[in-house]
C-alpha cells in the first residue's frame, strides 16, 4: 500500500488542482455539492468535492458536515411526478415538523428552495423512503481536506494549531496551497512554526528528491517530534542513492536528541513542581522542627486545618455550607458569587488559612508543647495524640469523605515552551513555593520578630539574659510555623481533594525533607525539597513504577544520611549534643 | 619550649603537632603543639576560651582536628579514631561538669567503668567476681562513697559526683588521665584531698589536669611542668613559679587576676 | 546488678503463667470461657509481646522506634505466606477448577498462573517459621547498622523508622510485590494439617502466645539484669558518656534493635492465625505509635507495664469500638496526651513511685532520690563548653 499512495496522491493533486482552477467561480459551491451528491462515479464525486478546497464560503462547511453526518438525502423522482422525469435525482435536506404521516418538507440542496412538483406544490417526503447520501473513504478524505482549510482560518489560535498539526500528520498534498496561503497571513508565531513543520512534512512525499531532502533537513533542524514516524517511513522506503535516507537518518538523530532534552526538561520541571509541593508542606516544619526542635506529629493536621478553611471560604463565596458536627446543625449562608468574584475566594482563603492554622498551633503550643520542650520524644507522642483527636474532629465536622475544593479557572490549561508542556497548575505550584520561601526568609531576616526568633533558637539562655521573653518568642515562632502549614493546606486544596487524612500523606516526606536539608537551615530545606522532587520524578521516568521510585528515594535518603548524618547544611557548633 | 634532650629519650605518651580546629569561623585551637612524657603530671592553665576543653575533646575523639596529628604512645593516631576506641587505648576523661550515670547506682557506675571487655556479647554473660567487687570497694573507700554505694548517682551532691567520676577514672585504670577542673564545686578540704590523690597517681599514670584554682595548681604542680594555653596555642611552658612570673602570662591571664 | 528476680516476683509470675497457660485454656475446653473471649485474649497476648519489644527499645534504651508494627506485620506476613499456600488448593478458584496449580486466591485474581519463585519455599512450615525471624532480623540488622553507624539518634531515629515503615507499607500495598496488595492475606484454612479456625487449634495458638509472652518476659528480665542491661540504660540516659566509658553504643543499640524486631516478629506470627488476616494497614506508623501508647500507659522501663498497657488499652478499645466507635480516636488521643503530660511513667511507674514515696515518708529519713535525681538531671550530659 504505501508504495502506491504517493503516486495516487500525485495524480489526485494534479486533478484537483486543475479542476479547482476551472471550477472556481464558475459554479456556486452549492451547485457543485449538489452535483457531487447525485454523481454516481465515486472518483468524479471526490474530484468535485476537492475542487471546493480554498473556498471559504461557510455554506460549504455546513453542507459537507451534513453530508458526512448522513442528513443529506437523494430524492429519486417517482413515475408520474409532474415536472420531473422518472428516476431524476435531486439532493435534498428534510426540514420542519413531522406531520401525522411522519412526513417532512424538503429543501433542494442546489438552490436552497423548497422542493416542489411541476404544479408548484411542496413535496413532502418520508425519511425512511429516501436514501441518505453516502460517503466512501476517498470522499471523506477529500471532504476533510476542504474542511481543514476552513479550520485553518478559525478565530482562535489553539484550534488553528491543532488543525495545522493534523494536516502535517496526514501529509495531504492537496492542502499545500492552502497552508502556504495561510502562512503568509498567520499572525501567531507558534502556528506559523507549525505550518512550516506541516509543509515540510507534506513535502516528505514529494517526488523530487531535492525538495524531499530540503524538507527532511528542515524537520531535523526544527526537532520536529511529530515527524518521527513519517521520517522513519521515509528511511524504510527510500530508494538508494538519492540522499534521502542519509538526510532522514541524520534528521531522526537530531530529533531524538531534541526529544531527550524535552524529556529531560519536562522531568526536571515536574520534579521542580513536585519538590515545590514538598517544600511548601515542609517549610512550616522547617520552622517548628528545624528551628525549634519540636517534633509536631500534628503538623499534617494543621495543614488540613488550612485546607478545610479554604473549603469553607469557597463555600461561603459560593452556595453556602451546611454542617452537622456532633448532631448540631450549622448552616453558613453563601454569597452566591460567580466568575471572577468566585475565583477571588482564594485570595481571601489564603490569609484565613494561615490564621486558623496559626491559632490552632498557638493553642497546641500553650496547652501541650511548652511543657515538653526538654523532652522531644514525649512531645512527639503527645502531638500524635493531638493529631488523632484532630483527625476525628475533621471527620465529625466535615464527614469522612473527601470534599472537593473548586480551583480558580486560571489554574487549568497548559503553556508549551519548546515542546515542553508546562501545566499552569504546576507553574502555580512553583510560584507559590517561591513566594512562601521569600516571605519566610524576609520575616526571619528582615523583621524584629525574625531577629528575636533567631536569637532564641541560637541561644535560649543568652537571649533570656538580655531580656528577650523567650516564652513569647517560642509561642510566636510555633504559631508562625503552624500558619505556614495552614498555607500549605490552602495550596494542597488546589491540587486535589481535601479529606481528614490529607496531612498523613505528606507528613513522612515533610519530615524527611527537613532532616535531609539539615535541621535549622532554611536553605537546606529548599535544596533538599527540590532535590527529592527531581530525583523522585526522574526515578519515576526511568523505572515507570512510582512505588518503586518512592521506596528508592527513601532508601537513598537513608544512605545519604550515612554520608551526611546532619543533613546538607550542618549547623556547626561546639555543642556536641545538638 | 621543649627541652631538646627529652626528644630523644623515650617516646612521648602524647604528642600533638600542628593541630588546628575551628568552629563556625571561631579558631578554638591554633597551630597547637604539645608533648608529654609517660608518667608526667601536667597542669594546663589558661583564661576562658583558651581552648583547654577543646584540646581534651580533640584527644578523646569528641571532635576531630581540621589539621595536625595527635599521637598516643607513638603508635596510635588519635585523630583517626573514635571515642570508644581511644578510651580502649587507655585514655580516660573526667568532664568539666560531673558526668555520671544518674539513674545507675554508685556501684553500677563504677562497675561500668571497671577495666575489662566492652563487647556486647561479653556484657551479656559477664559476672561480677570477688576480685572486681574488692576493687570497687577499694575505690569507693578512696573516693569516700562507701556508704552510698547503693545510692543512685543522680542523688549525690555536686562534689560527690566529682569524686564518683574520679573514681570511674580510677576503675578504668587508664594510662593517660584527662582531668577537667576536678576541684570545681569541692570544699577546700576535698580539693586538697583530690590534689593528693592525683599526686599519688602521678608516675604510675600520665595525667593532664586543667584547673583555674591557683591554690590547687600550686599543690599539684609544684616542681612540675605547667602549660599555659592562650587563644588556642601554647603561650608558654615551664615550672609553675617560672610561668607565674612570665610577663606574657601575667598579661593575658594572671594579670587579670592580679587586677582584681 | 541486683538479683535477677525476687521471690515474690517469681511467685507472682508463676501463678500468672499458670492461670494463663493452663487454667484459661482448660476453662475454655470445658466451655466456661467462650471461644470468642479466649481468641480476644490471645490477641492481647500478642499485643503484649509487641509492647514489650517497644519497651525494650524505648523504655530501656531510649530508642523510640516507629517501625515495630512493621516487624510485627513482617513476622505475620512470613507466617501468612505458609498459611496462604496451604489454603490455596481449597480456595474458591480451586473449587471452580480455575486454579490447577493451587495458588493462593489473590494470585489467581491478579492473573498469575505460576507461583512466583520466592513463594515456593514457604510451602514448608519450618522454612516459614525461620523466615519469621530471619527477614525482620536481617532488615533490622541492615537498617540499624546504617542508622546507628551514622549516629542517628533521638527523634531522628524515630523519623527514619517512620520512613522505613512507610516505604515498606508502600511495597506491600503494591500488587507488583505479589504479597496480596491492599487486602493482604486472609481465608486461612489449615496449619500443620489441622483446621486453623477450629476451637482446639485456636486454643493451642493461645497457649503458644502465652508461652511466647512468658519466654519474652523472662528473656528481657534476664537481659535487663546483666551488665548489658546496665549499658543499655546508660545509653538511654547519656549516650555520649557511654562512648567515653569505652562502650560502642552503636553495637549495643543494634543488638537491642535486632532483638526487639525478632520479638515483635514472633508476636506477629502468632497474631495472624488468631485474627485470620494480615494486610498492609497493620504496618503503619500509627500502629507502631499505638504500641507506644500501650507502653506509655502501662509504664515504660518496666516489663509489667507494657503488658498492663497492651491489655488495658485494647480492652478499652474493644469496649469503645462497640459502644462509641466515633469517639475511639478522641479517647485514645486524649489518653495519650494526658499520660505524657501528667503520668510520664505510666500506671506501673506511677504505682512504684507512690509506693516508694510512701515507704520513704514512713521512714522519714534519707533524701528522696527520685526527686533529687530530677533536679540534678540536666547535669547528666557532658558539658558543652
Amino acid at each position: 500500500m504505501p508504495r502506491h499512495r504517493p503516486i495516487f496522491w500525485q495524480l489526485l493533486a494534479c486533478i484537483l488542482f486543475l479542476s479547482g482552477m476551472t471550477l472556481q467561480g464558475a459554479e456556486p459551491p452549492r451547485a457543485v455539492i449538489a452535483k457531487a451528491l447525485i454523481t454516481e462515479d465515486a472518483e468524479e464525486q471526490s474530484k468535485l468535492v476537492a475542487s471546493l478546497a480554498g473556498n471559504t464560503d461557510p455554506l460549504i462547511r455546513d453542507l459537507l458536515t451534513a453530508w458526512k453526518e448522513g442528513t443529506l438525502f437523494i430524492f429519486e423522482a417517482p413515475a408520474g411526478l409532474a415536472g420531473f422525469t422518472e428516476g431524476e435525482k435531486l439532493a435534498v435536506t428534510l426540514t420542519g415538523e413531522k406531520d401525522g404521516e411522519e412526513k417532512q418538507g424538503a429543501l433542494r440542496v442546489d438552490t436552497a428552495e423548497v422542493l416542489k412538483d411541476g404544479e408548484g406544490k411542496a413535496i413532502r417526503l418520508l425519511e425512511s423512503d429516501l436514501s441518505a447520501a453516502e460517503t466512501d473513504s476517498n470522499l471523506r478524505v477529500a471532504m476533510k481536506g476542504v474542511l481543514d482549510v476552513f479550520a485553518l482560518s478559525a478565530a482562535d489560535s489553539v484550534s488553528r494549531l491543532k488543525v495545522v498539526t493534523q494536516i502535517g500528520l496526514d501529509q495531504d498534498p492537496g492542502l499545500l496551497a492552502a497552508l502556504r496561503a495561510r502562512e503568509k497571513i498567520e499572525p501567531d508565531a507558534g502556528v506559523r512554526r507549525a505550518i512550516r513543520q506541516s509543509l515540510a512534512q507534506i513535502e516528505l512525499k514529494n517526488e523530487d528528491a531535492a525538495i524531499r531532502i530540503g524538507a527532511v533537513k528542515e524537520l531535523g533542524a526544527m526537532g520536529s517530534i511529530s515527524s518521527q514516524d513519517a521520517l522513519k517511513e521515509l528511511v524504510r522506503n527510500a530508494t538508494a542513492g538519492d540522499g534521502t535516507e542519509v538526510a532522514a537518518t541524520a534528521a531522526l538523530k537530531a530529533i531524538a536528541t531534541h526529544v531527550k532534552w524535552v524529556n529531560f526538561y519536562g522531568t526536571f520541571f515536574r520534579g521542580l513542581s513536585g519538590g515545590s509541593v514538598l517544600l511548601v508542606v515542609a517549610i512550616g516544619l522547617a520552622i517548628t522542627f528545624g528551628l525549634m526542635g519540636v517534633i509536631n506529629m500534628a503538623h499534617g493536621e494543621l495543614i488540613v486545618v488550612g485546607a478545610y478553611t479554604t473549603y469553607v471560604v469557597q463555600c461561603v463565596f459560593g452556595p453556602g455550607l451546611a454542617l452537622s458536627p456532633f448532631g448540631m446543625k450549622i448552616a453558613l449562608p453563601g454569597l452566591n458569587a460567580t466568575g471572577a468574584a468566585l475565583d477571588s475566594y482564594f485570595l481571601v482563603a489564603l490569609p484565613l488559612s494561615f490564621l486558623m492554622a496559626a491559632a490552632v498551633g498557638l493553642a497546641l503550643e500553650r496547652g501541650i508543647i511548652r511543657f515538653l520542650y526538654r523532652r522531644p520524644l514525649e512531645s512527639l507522642l503527645a502531638t500524635w495524640g493531638v493529631s488523632l483527636v484532630l483527625q476525628q474532629l475533621f471527620r465529625s465536622v466535615f464527614g469522612s469523605n473527601n470534599v472537593q475544593v473548586y480551583s480558580p479557572s486560571w489554574l487549568s490549561g497548559n503553556w508549551t515552551v519548546f515542546d515542553v508542556i508546562l501545566g499552569w497548575n504546576r507553574v502555580f505550584v512553583i510560584g507559590f513555593a517561591i513566594l512562601i520561601i521569600m516571605g519566610t526568609w524576609a520575616i526571619l531576616n528582615k523583621t524584629p520578630l525574625g531577629l528575636l526568633i533567631r536569637a532564641v533558637m541560637q541561644n535560649r539562655a543568652m537571649a533570656s539574659c538580655v531580656g528577650v521573653r523567650t516564652e513569647r518568642v517560642n509561642m510566636l515562632t510555633f504559631g508562625f510555623g503552624s500558619g505556614l502549614a495552614g498555607l500549605a493546606g490552602a495550596f494542597l486544596s488546589q491540587l486535589g481533594n481535601v479529606g481528614p487524612l490529607l496531612g498523613q500523606d505528606y507528613i513522612v516526606s515533610a519530615f524527611m525533607t527537613v532532616v535531609v536539608g539539615g535541621v535549622g537551615s532554611l536553605a537546606g530545606t529548599v535544596i533538599s525539597a527540590l532535590g527529592i522532587g527531581v530525583v523522585d520524578q526522574s526515578l519515576q521516568q526511568i523505572l515507570l513504577n512510582p512505588v518503586l521510585g518512592k521506596i528508592l528515594v527513601l532508601a537513598g535518603i537513608i544512605l545519604f544520611l550515612q554520608w551526611r548524618p546532619a543533613g546538607i547544611f550542618v549547623t556547626k557548633s561546639r555543642s556536641l549534643e545538638g | 619550649m621543649i627541652i631538646e634532650s627529652q626528644l630523644k629519650q623515650r617516646p612521648f605518651i602524647l604528642a600533638a603537632e600542628g593541630v588546628n580546629k575551628s568552629f563556625a569561623g571561631f579558631q578554638a585551637i591554633r597551630d597547637l603543639s604539645f608533648y608529654m612524657d609517660e608518667g608526667e603530671l601536667r597542669t594546663v592553665i589558661g583564661p576562658n576560651g583558651a581552648g583547654k576543653t577543646t584540646f581534651l575533646d580533640l584527644i578523646t575523639g569528641r571532635t576531630k582536628p581540621d589539621t595536625g596529628t595527635i599521637e598516643f604512645d607513638a603508635k596510635h593516631e588519635l585523630s583517626r579514631m573514635n571515642e570508644y576506641e581511644i578510651y580502649r587505648l587507655g585514655i580516660g576523661r573526667k568532664f568539666q561538669t560531673p558526668t555520671v550515670y544518674t539513674d545507675h547506682t554508685v556501684f553500677e557506675n563504677l562497675l561500668m567503668s571497671l577495666e575489662g571487655s566492652r563487647g556486647v556479647f561479653a556484657s551479656l554473660f559477664s559476672k561480677v567476681n570477688g576480685q572486681q567487687k574488692d576493687r570497687i570497694h577499694d575505690i569507693l573507700k578512696t573516693i569516700n562513697l562507701s556508704e552510698k554505694a547503693e545510692w543512685k548517682a543522680g542523688a549525690l551532691a555536686h562534689g560527690q559526683k566529682q569524686w564518683l567520676e574520679i573514681g570511674m577514672l580510677l576503675a578504668q585504670n587508664a594510662r593517660l588521665l584527662l582531668v577537667d577542673e576536678p576541684a570545681a564545686g569541692m570544699t577546700d578540704e576535698e580539693t586538697h584531698r583530690t590534689g593528693e590523690l592525683l599526686l599519688s597517681l602521678a608516675g604510675k599514670h600520665s595525667i593532664i589536669v586543667i584547673e583555674h584554682d591557683m591554690v590547687f595548681i600550686r599543690q599539684i604542680a609544684a616542681g612540675r611542668k605547667v602549660t599555659v594555653l592562650h587563644q588556642g596555642s601554647v603561650l608558654c611552658e615551664g615550672a609553675v613559679e617560672a610561668v607565674q612570673s612570665n610577663e606574657k602570662v601575667i598579661e593575658v591571664y594572671l594579670g587579670r587576676k592580679h587586677a582584681h | 546488678m541486683k538479683r535477677a528476680i525476687s521471690r515474690t516476683e517469681f511467685l507472682f509470675i508463676a501463678i500468672t503463667a499458670f492461670i494463663v497457660i493452663v487454667l484459661l485454656p482448660a476453662l475454655n475446653a470445658e466451655g466456661i470461657i467462650s471461644n470468642f473471649h479466649l481468641n480476644l485474649w490471645g490477641k492481647y497476648l500478642c499485643y503484649s509481646v509487641l509492647a514489650i519489644s517497644v519497651d525494650l527499645l524505648w523504655g530501656y534504651t531510649g530508642l523510640l522506634s516507629l517501625g515495630q508494627a512493621l516487624f510485627f506485620s513482617l513476622g505475620g506476613y512470613m507466617f501468612g505466606m505458609y498459611l496462604m499456600l496451604v489454603a490455596g488448593p481449597f480456595g474458591q478458584f480451586a473449587q471452580s477448577g480455575q486454579n490447577p496449580n493451587g495458588l493462593p486466591d489473590f494470585m489467581v485474581f491478579l492473573g498469575h498462573t505460576v507461583l512466583p519463585s520466592f513463594w515456593r519455599p514457604f510451602a514448608s512450615f519450618s522454612f516459614s517459621t525461620l523466615m519469621v525471624v530471619a527477614l525482620p532480623g536481617l532488615l533490622a540488622l541492615g537498617f540499624g547498622y546504617l542508622a546507628f553507624r551514622s549516629r542517628i539518634k533521638g527523634v531522628y531515629f524515630s523519623i527514619l523508622t517512620q520512613a522505613l515503615t512507610y516505604g515498606a507499607a508502600l511495597m506491600f500495598f503494591s500488587n507488583d510485590t505479589v504479597m496480596g496488595g491492599n487486602n493482604g492475606f486472609t481465608d486461612f484454612r489449615y496449619i500443620l494439617g489441622v483446621d486453623v479456625r477450629s476451637a482446639s487449634t485456636q486454643r493451642w495458638l493461645f497457649i503458644a502466645s502465652a508461652v511466647l509472652l512468658l519466654g519474652v518476659y523472662m528473656l528481657c528480665k534476664w537481659l535487663t539484669g546483666t551488665k548489658f542491661g546496665l549499658v543499655q540504660r546508660a545509653v538511654r540516659d547519656s549516650e555520649t558518656r557511654v562512648l567515653f566509658s569505652g562502650y560502642a553504643a552503636a553495637n549495643y543499640k543494634l543488638f537491642v534493635f535486632v532483638l526487639s524486631s525478632l520479638i515483635a516478629a514472633l508476636g506477629g506470627a502468632l497474631y495472624v492465625p488468631q485474627v485470620g488476616i494480615i494486610n498492609p494497614s497493620e504496618m503503619t506508623t500509627e500502629k507502631s505509635l499505638e504500641a507506644v501508647v500501650w507502653c506509655a500507659v502501662g509504664g515504660r522501663g518496666t516489663l509489667v507495664g507494657p503488658i498492663v498497657g497492651a491489655i488495658g488499652v485494647n480492652a478499652l478499645k474493644s469496649w469503645a469500638t462497640r459502644n462509641c466507635p466515633d469517639y475511639w480516636s478522641f479517647i485514645l488521643g486524649t489518653i495519650f496526651i494526658l499520660m505524657v503530660l501528667f503520668v510520664p511513667k505510666g500506671i506501673v511507674g506511677g504505682i512504684n513511685d507512690c509506693s516508694a514515696w510512701f515507704t520513704k515518708w514512713k521512714k522519714g529519713r534519707e533524701p528522696d532520690s527520685t526527686i533529687l535525681e530530677e533536679i540534678t538531671e540536666p547535669a547528666a550530659s557532658p558539658s558543652q563548653s
